[in-house]
């Protein structure tokens, strides 16, 4: 049977992946992989955003979000009616979810299965408030591609050896999803933090600062959610070598601050705004001394990273290359006037 | 003058912040035009970052404090074995604005789980960090420690809340007590940065005030997910959630003075772990647990303002009918808080 791990020797190297369509042709071949079609570039503006352009770059995050965890949770998708384009928007284009292997995750506990219920609503529900609050001006959904799973995880390195047998794939169980969720939750903490700051003063007494930042918390919220679960789970299984989903979880990080620092020329963690999870050892717990990682924060002050919007692209594209417009989750770009990386 | 025309504009602009605030923060443009109208009660009195910041320090104090016993048996100004073992700051006391007070009552927690005892010293780590955090910010304008009860605070509130045995509640007697204690901080601190967010002026602070945010709500994510793993049907300690909440909700009512809650702000604003029925991908009537706490139709976390804020942590001291208590003083604040001149207490 075919290996993961000799799989990912033969085709596609982490390298390539991290360097990006830029860099020639072995990058465009991992994306290729990925499932993305090439894309006309969209296009960039040097003017200052509206707030409108911020609402809709949050927009296209929660689609993505939306979609993964609706299909985790129910095996179906948004309601066509949550992806239309608003009237007034440039992109009238509703785009389609590539599903790859997307369905509802098979044998959850009740409880679990209520908990996915739980977090789908949240983000269906802020899909619905976004859209609302921008009315004519919101975007419509664009292409999402739920298969890049897959490759994510190659080039995350995340072998067989991390998640049992066959592929990664976040619909498969419980501690997959967990994986999953885990891509997406601490960039959009990080994606509200750093938006919160490109609102103008208007936007801030219109309420979208506030808006904002209560979305920011619920995010985090699952965050939390996410990163307890792994962590919980771990513990319980009695060591990493037991619960091999919390050392994956860590290499989905490892590869996200190599994505979303400098260029894919020089991979590198130097700079990383990301707080890898730990296990706290064995002890006697009266006696323990170990703190878990469940916030992701800086280690001096204890406040909750930002990330730019390039940074966050760089992550949803699968690309660290400076001028790359689609790729990843949006094998046709976001549908916002900052698809186009610009550092 | 530039200065001084540029302070008036701060001010005004802070007054229709707070007064926003006030309302709930009303959403959307309309609605800030029309506020521009109303007249402002406070309009003389200006609020600066300062002024936010201390009252968030305020907070952290009681929450670093909280968890410091919890984890280690100490309080945040003095090190011991357990909290240098853990890499806790030592927090020097250096604010000396307002009366400085004492930390009553609380014990270390004698955790039996290694994910409680784990979780406890990584929130006691990292609020001590923030309190460290503002201290710095704020120099020689931060505001000394104010008097804490951590004691027979709990016993007040849970009494209140109606959890069985209240009188005797102790959140220092096990894992499960220490996950009740906990619960009750971390929603609301949530909601009081939350609450803060939009009245900061200096776009620094906006964003170091949006990252605590973040760092509290991971917090109440997993104080909340832990009780719900523990106790998932809601008998014992996830049942005490949902008292909590609405005794929350019904204290952070009364802070609104008698002015309805904006559209962000609906009444109730808390909800505890029980379950909720939602529509899901064209499907009715779905079950889902309660892992956030957020207005349930759109799915944004509350806010609240500084009287909310304080009518909870002062167990009903900031409000008497629809006036407004200052200094607000109860429960984990016995002698109120610590503000500037113009500050939030």
């Amino acid at each position: 049977m075919d290996n993961l791990s000799t799989f990912i020797n033969r085709s596609v190297s982490r390298r390539k992946f991290l360097a990006g369509v830029g860099a020639g042709a072995g990058a465009v071949a991992a994306l290729n992989l990925a499932g993305c079609s090439s894309s006309p570039a969209k296009t960039t503006t040097t003017s200052a955003p509206t707030d409108a352009d911020v609402l809709n770059f949050a927009l296209n995050l929660e689609y993505l979000e939306a979609q993964f965890y609706l299909y985790a949770a129910t095996g179906s998708g948004l309601e066509a009616s949550d992806t239309t384009a608003g009237s007034a928007s440039p992109y009238q284009t509703v785009g389609t979810v590539t599903l790859g292997d997307a369905a509802a995750v098979p044998g959850l506990t009740p409880a679990q299965q209520e908990i996915l219920n739980e977090i789908a609503y949240e983000e269906q529900e802020h899909v619905r408030f976004l859209r609302s609050a921008l009315g004519a001006a919101a975007v419509p959904m664009p292409d999402i591609d739920l298969s890049f799973f897959g490759p994510l995880a190659v080039a995350a390195t995340i072998t067989t050896a991390a998640t049992g047998a066959g592929s990664f794939n976040p619909f498969s169980s419980f501690d997959y999803f967990l994986v999953g969720g885990f891509i997406f939750e601490d960039v959009g903490v990080t994606a509200y933090s750093g938006a919160a700051s490109l609102i103008s003063p208007a936007g801030v007494a219109a309420g979208y600062l506030t808006a904002a930042a209560g979305i920011l918390a619920v995010e985090a919220y699952h965050a939390g959610y996410i990163r307890t679960s792994l962590t919980g789970r771990a513990i319980a299984a009695g060591s990493a070598a037991a619960y091999p989903y919390l050392a994956a979880a860590n290499l989905v990080e490892d590869l996200r601050a190599t994505l979303s620092v400098g260029d894919g020329a020089a991979p590198s963690t130097t700079g990383s705004v990301e707080t890898l999870l730990t296990l706290p050892p064995d002890t006697t717990p009266a006696s323990s001394t170990t703190a878990s990682s469940i916030v992701a924060a800086s280690p001096t002050t204890a406040v909750g990273f930002a990330r730019t919007v390039n940074q966050v692209l760089h992550i949803v594209y699968g690309s660290a290359t400076v001028g790359a417009s689609s790729g990843g989750f949006f094998p046709s770009g976001m549908n916002s006037i900052f698809a186009t990386t610009t550092a | 003058m530039a200065n001084q025309e540029t302070q008036v504009l701060d001010e005004i602009i802070a007054a229709n912040r707070r007064k926003m605030l006030t309302l709930g923060v009303a959403s959307l443009a309309g609605l800030a035009v029309a506020g521009l109208g109303v007249p402002l009660a406070k309009a003389a009195t200006s609020y600066t970052d300062s002024d936010i910041l201390n009252f968030a320090l305020n907070l952290e104090y009681l929450e670093a404090n909280f968890y410091y016993l919890a984890a280690f048996g100490t309080t945040i100004d003095v090190a011991n074995a357990a909290s240098t073992a853990a890499g806790a700051l030592q927090i020097t006391l250096s604010g000396t604005v307002g009366t400085a007070g004492s930390v009553t009552g609380g014990s270390q927690v004698p955790f039996t789980t290694i994910p409680v005892a784990s979780y406890a010293i990584e929130v006691a780590v990292e609020e001590g960090k923030h309190v460290q955090l503002l201290l710095s910010a704020l120099g020689s304008s931060a505001v000394a420690q104010p008097a804490i009860n951590l004691g027979t605070s709990f016993q007040t509130l849970a009494t209140a809340a109606g959890i069985p045995g209240g009188a005797a509640f102790s959140p220092y007697a096990s894992d499960d007590d220490f996950l009740v204690g906990a619960y009750v901080f971390e929603d609301v601190g949530v909601t009081a940065y939350h609450g803060a967010a939009s009245l900061l002026t200096v776009p620094a602070n906006l964003v170091t005030a949006a990252g605590i945010l973040a760092v509290e709500a991971y917090h109440a994510g997993l104080i909340r997910t832990t009780i719900n793993y523990l106790d998932p049907t809601g008998a014992s300690i996830g049942g005490y959630t949902n008292l909590i909440s609405t005794l929350r909700a019904s204290l952070s009512m009364a802070g609104l003075l008698g002015v309805a809650p904006g559209p962000y702000d609906a009444n109730p604003d808390d909800y505890g772990l029980a379950d909720f029925s939602v529509s899901l991908a064209g499907a009715a009537n779905v079950t889902a647990t309660r892992l956030t706490d957020a207005d349930p139709t759109n799915v944004i976390a509350f806010a609240r303002n500084t009287t909310q804020v304080l009518n909870i942590v002062t167990g009903g001291g900031a409000v008497n009918g629809t006036t407004q208590v200052s200094p607000a003083v109860g429960v984990f604040f016995p002698a109120g808080m610590n503000a500037g001149p113009n500050g939030f207490k």
